[in-house]
């Protein structure tokens, strides 16, 4: 559909040099998502969020009184069509890049981002290295990141005492990056990680796992899975052995698609989110996302609804379109209020860190009737 | 010591599901020497039409009962290994041409089938209702969800009945003669066309079946069947691609190294991954012929 | 003569296809770049599955292992550049050789299933490998460092590209027209025979394997510098497929059919991908099962045969 818009543009100013300026009036915007492989499920909804915010502003007149103009290329979460994908957005004149699918990916895109001098975002990966692994000064990562989502789960735990706790996680790429966040953050609050349980893909029972779990004695159980259906396997053998112990889940859980895969399975889970629907911006942001698609968002969808928004705000700020204006005006950020994050938090990115996520910003919430429950506790204080 | 009663109902549920996929490879081994790759793709086909029949989450949206769940995937499936068979293998089994040539056919078909299911049903895991619940069951020591048990009773009645079936029937004698020697067979007055037509029916229909059981303990979803086809492949190396027992056998001893070594074995869970690569090595280098010797090696 | 003149058509090639590097955009020599190294694969698992007859699921893992390999060894460890590359290419041959020992005893597909499962172990080391592989986010933060003085960057990266299709083109044709290749394919059409002309079965095999995989540890080498990432996704399972199917659809054991279905394939989803999505991936299957059928020769035997009708 974008690819025929394109072709429409480009055809029309051949015909009509008139319609030049129109076509020209827009500033692009490319964003990377993934429609049919593993990132699907947390791609799609974060972009859906880009989209409406983009439509949100363009109501509101735009930016620097033209209009955004999405560019969606799919990179089915491949590393190197990821980077392929990316060089094709700058070629497309886009000013910056959303990247939304895995973080092999996101990293792999930065060698365009820092090679092309194009701003570049991340508004839902929570990788701790993508902003250290590769110094990037375009780059920017607004995901709360694994190291923030585990102080904040320590923190909500921490008046219960807990001395032990078992990672459970699946063999994805995800899962693994999640499990060594949390090993290390375990340690360093003090915590023995008593075992660490893989439950591989295409795996047929997890009660080996869970007995494992149980015979070990912790004291709870981190579960850093992101796969479905092995995740579907680790709640069932949970039910089966009557398991008492809590479980607790990185801001992965927050995914909607899970409660109907594992429905009835994952009452009183712990888990992080960084969106809280009290908040007044989440409010705007529920209330646009209602009236778009006629249903309840989940806290993936105001990702990219904030991301496109600190985007915006940026090229707002730097007045221009220049790349280095436009990095120097991201950089800046400081106190940027978006629907995601605690009440009272704010993003920015100070002391020359692109990691801008509060880390008071996490909230820890509880399933509850095959819902992602209220807010229970925020912040790691 | 509860524990390990009620792991190896695990245990040998999995490996029921394993041995399921070996046997379909082996109908359809015996008698054509083609090793097919898709049946994990049947199963997740299997698996699919489960979630179809019988909840509102897929088209046709029936939420209709077990049974008819049941006869469709046995129907669908058979007609599709039947179909599979004559457009894309019956033209390539004849002499002159190497055997890899229908097997690379039908990695081609296992593109064409998955692909096909992730643009019917989609990319996200379907959850598919098991028939009796998820309530745990125990009978003495050995407890489990009641899904598993159905497993292993279905999974074993199957075995008995393929096993009569070869040893007792003109038809199974038909089959082994086939397997035995083509040209000999045909000689006789076997009909080679229909029994290789009704390998890849019984095949599917096994495969499909598997992929029903198993989908209430996994979901339905498009990435579960090249897991499957290399567990039931490896059931087959381990068990000898000769006999129907061997299918079984090498099934449980898969399922068992798997589980009880992720349970017992002092290593760290990561490592255990490689159990079942470390088995598919060892046994084709070792004892290629399985632990259950074909029948011409006797 | 004949000589001059293939000399001279190799020559015009590699100058038409680096002029070609400069001329292309950001997006497009990502997409060239990125089909030069497929088409040097492709090229090696020709040699490998066309011609010496083996299907071996370990090709992108011999490319892991090359790419890993200097990787580690020029940046982790900081060897000179040279010696990196150097014994990442003997990494690659003598782990070939170890697998091909035992493997290539294995007779049709239990072959493809036994460099399978070491394709996943290679892959479960590479992923678990911790602070040396930097684990499932790979490394990154790297740069093609002079080689004797010379920084190549931009376009001639892309003319380096050129030149190892060319190389491998070159090495694989010289071996295909030799005793070895002769044998090779008379290992593959029926080993018993070959044995009896007194061909040495297992040596050929284990030679062949190890050969068109170090091969594939060089293409995955010039990978790592590519886009100055590696990590694991891309040397999974699930590129093997789509290598097989550009053998198979080009025309398996013939060099040309080789390019021909790497570039067919690879460029293919870039003009599908707009109509039909992802069921570009539905089409790749209907090819590779409509080319066994039918045209088992491949896009290679049709391009041969619409040639010979204009010669003639």
């Amino acid at each position: 559909m974008f690819r025929m818009s394109r072709w429409a543009v480009a055809a029309a100013m051949l015909l009509a040099q008139g319609t030049i300026a129109s076509a020209q009036d827009t500033i692009k915007i490319g964003v990377i998502t993934d429609h049919v492989a593993s990132a699907k499920f947390y791609a799609e909804p974060v972009t859906r969020g880009v989209e409406l915010g983009a439509k949100a502003l363009n109501e509101n007149g735009g930016v620097l009184g033209r209009k955004i103009e999405l560019i969606v290329e799919d990179d089915q979460n491949k590393p190197d069509v990821s980077a392929a994908k990316a060089r094709k957005l700058v070629d497309d004149g886009v000013v910056a890049i959303i990247s939304n699918t895995g973080s092999p990916a996101t990293q792999q895109a930065q060698t365009v981002s820092l090679e092309t001098k194009t701003l570049h975002l991340t508004p839902a990966n929570s990788a701790d290295t993508l902003t250290t692994q590769l110094d990037d000064p375009y780059f920017f990562q607004t995901g709360p990141l694994a190291s923030i989502q585990l102080a904040t789960l320590m923190a909500y735990t921490k008046s219960r005492g807990f001395k032990s706790a078992a990672i459970v996680r699946d063999n994805s790429v995800l899962s693994q990056s999640f499990a060594d966040s949390f090993k290390q953050g375990l340690e360093k609050a003090g915590i023995k990680v008593a075992l660490e349980e893989v439950i591989p893909q295409g795996a047929t029972s997890a009660v080996a796992n869970l007995q494992k779990v149980r015979a070990a004695k912790v004291d709870a159980i981190l579960q850093a899975g992101v796969l479905g259906p092995e995740m579907l396997q680790f709640f069932r053998a949970y039910q089966q052995l009557g398991m008492k112990e809590p479980i607790l889940g990185s801001y992965n859980l927050s995914i909607p698609a899970y409660l109907t895969m594992a429905k009835d399975l994952m009452e009183g889970v712990v888990f992080v989110d960084a969106f809280d629907t009290d908040k007044p911006e989440a409010k705007t942001f529920i209330q646009a996302y209602v009236k778009e698609y006629k249903e309840q968002p989940g806290s993936l969808p105001a990702y990219g609804w904030d991301g496109i928004h600190l985007i915006a705000q940026a090229i707002g700020k730097a007045g221009s379109l220049d790349k280095e204006k436009l990095r120097a005006a991201m950089q800046s950020t400081t106190n940027f209020v978006g629907a995601i994050g605690a009440k009272g938090t704010s993003w920015g990115f100070r002391d020359g860190k692109r990691a801008g996520f509060d880390p008071q910003g996490a909230v820890v919430r509880v399933i509850k009737d095959n819902q992602h429950g209220p807010v229970v506790y925020a912040g790691q204080r | 010591m509860a524990d390990l009663f009620e792991l190896a109902v695990s245990a040998t549920a999995s490996g029921c599901i394993y041995a399921l996929v070996a046997l379909a490879y082996l109908l359809i081994l015996r008698p054509t020497s083609v090793i097919n790759f898709a049946v994990g793709e049947w199963a997740a086909t299997g698996a699919f039409i489960g979630v179809a029949v019988l909840t509102p989450l897929a088209w046709p949206r029936l939420e209709g009962p077990y049974w008819l769940a049941l006869l469709a995937v046995l129907v669908i499936l058979g007609a599709l290994g039947w179909l599979v068979e004559v457009l894309t293998v019956r033209p390539l089994i004849r002499p002159g041409i190497s055997i890899t040539s229908p097997i690379l056919c039908l990695l081609g078909m296992l593109v064409i089938f998955r692909e096909s299911l992730t643009i019917l049903f989609g990319a996200d895991p379907l959850p598919s209702p098991p028939p009796f619940g998820f309530k745990r069951v125990a009978f003495g020591p050995f407890a489990g969800a009641s899904q598993q048990f159905l497993i292993i009773g279905v999974t074993l009645s199957l075995f008995a009945v393929v096993w009569l079936f070869f040893e007792r029937t003109v038809w199974g004698r038909a089959f082994e003669a086939v397997a035995l020697n083509r040209r000999a067979a045909a000689l006789m007055g076997i009909n080679l066309r229909r029994v290789t037509a009704f390998a890849f029916a019984a095949g599917a229909m096994v495969a499909g079946l598997a992929g029903l059981l198993m989908s209430p303990l996994t979901s339905a979803h498009y990435m579960m069947g090249l897991p499957l086809a290399i567990q039931g492949f490896t059931a087959l190396v381990i068990g000898g691609v000769g006999r129907v027992e061997g299918a079984l056998l090498g099934g449980l001893v898969l399922a068992v190294v798997e589980q009880f070594g992720a349970r017992y074995l002092p290593i760290p869970s990561g490592l255990t991954l490689g159990f079942p690569f470390v088995l598919l090595i060892a046994f084709l280098f070792l004892r290629p012929s399985g632990l259950i010797a074909p029948r011409e090696a006797r | 003569m004949r000589g001059a003149g293939s000399v001279l058509t190799w020559l015009a090639a590699i100058v038409v296809a680096s002029t070609l590097a400069f001329m292309l955009g950001g997006y497009a020599t990502d997409v060239y770049r990125k089909m030069l190294i497929w088409v040097a694969l492709a090229l090696s698992y020709n040699f490998l599955f066309g011609i010496a007859g083996q299907i071996a699921f370990s090709h992108f893992a011999f490319a892991g292992v090359g790419a890993y390999g200097v990787v580690i060894l020029a940046h982790k460890i900081g060897l000179p550049f040279v010696m990196a590359f150097a014994l990442a290419m003997t990494l690659c041959a003598v782990l070939a050789f170890i697998v091909a020992l035992p493997s290539t005893r294995l007779e049709g597909f239990y072959l493809a299933l036994a460099t399978l499962a070491f394709s996943q172990l290679v892959l479960v080391v590479i992923s678990e490998g911790g602070e040396l592989t930097g684990g499932t986010g790979g490394i990154a933060n790297y740069r093609l460092p002079s080689v004797f003085g010379h920084a190549i960057r931009g376009p001639w990266y892309t003319v380096v590209l050129v030149l190892l299709v060319a190389l491998t083109l070159w090495v694989l044709r010289r071996l295909d027209v030799s005793t070895f290749g002769r044998a090779c394919r008379a290992v593959r059409d029926n080993p018993d025979a070959a044995a009896a002309m007194g061909v040495g079965v297992a040596r050929t095999k284990v030679l062949a394997y190890t050969l068109t995989s170090t091969l594939a540890g060089l293409a995955g080498i010039a990978y790592a510098y590519v886009d100055n990432v590696v990590n694991p996704p891309v040397f999974g399972l699930e590129n093997i497929f789509l290598l097989l199917f550009m053998i198979i659809v080009g025309g398996s054991g013939s060099h040309i059919g080789a390019i021909v279905g790497a570039v067919f394939l690879y460029l293919a989803p870039f003009v599908l991908e707009p109509i039909v999505g992802h069921g570009f991936l539905v089409v790749f299957g209907v090819l590779v099962v409509l080319t066994i059928l039918f045209q088992p020769s491949g896009l290679a035997g049709l391009l041969g045969r619409l040639s010979g009708r204009r010669t003639a």
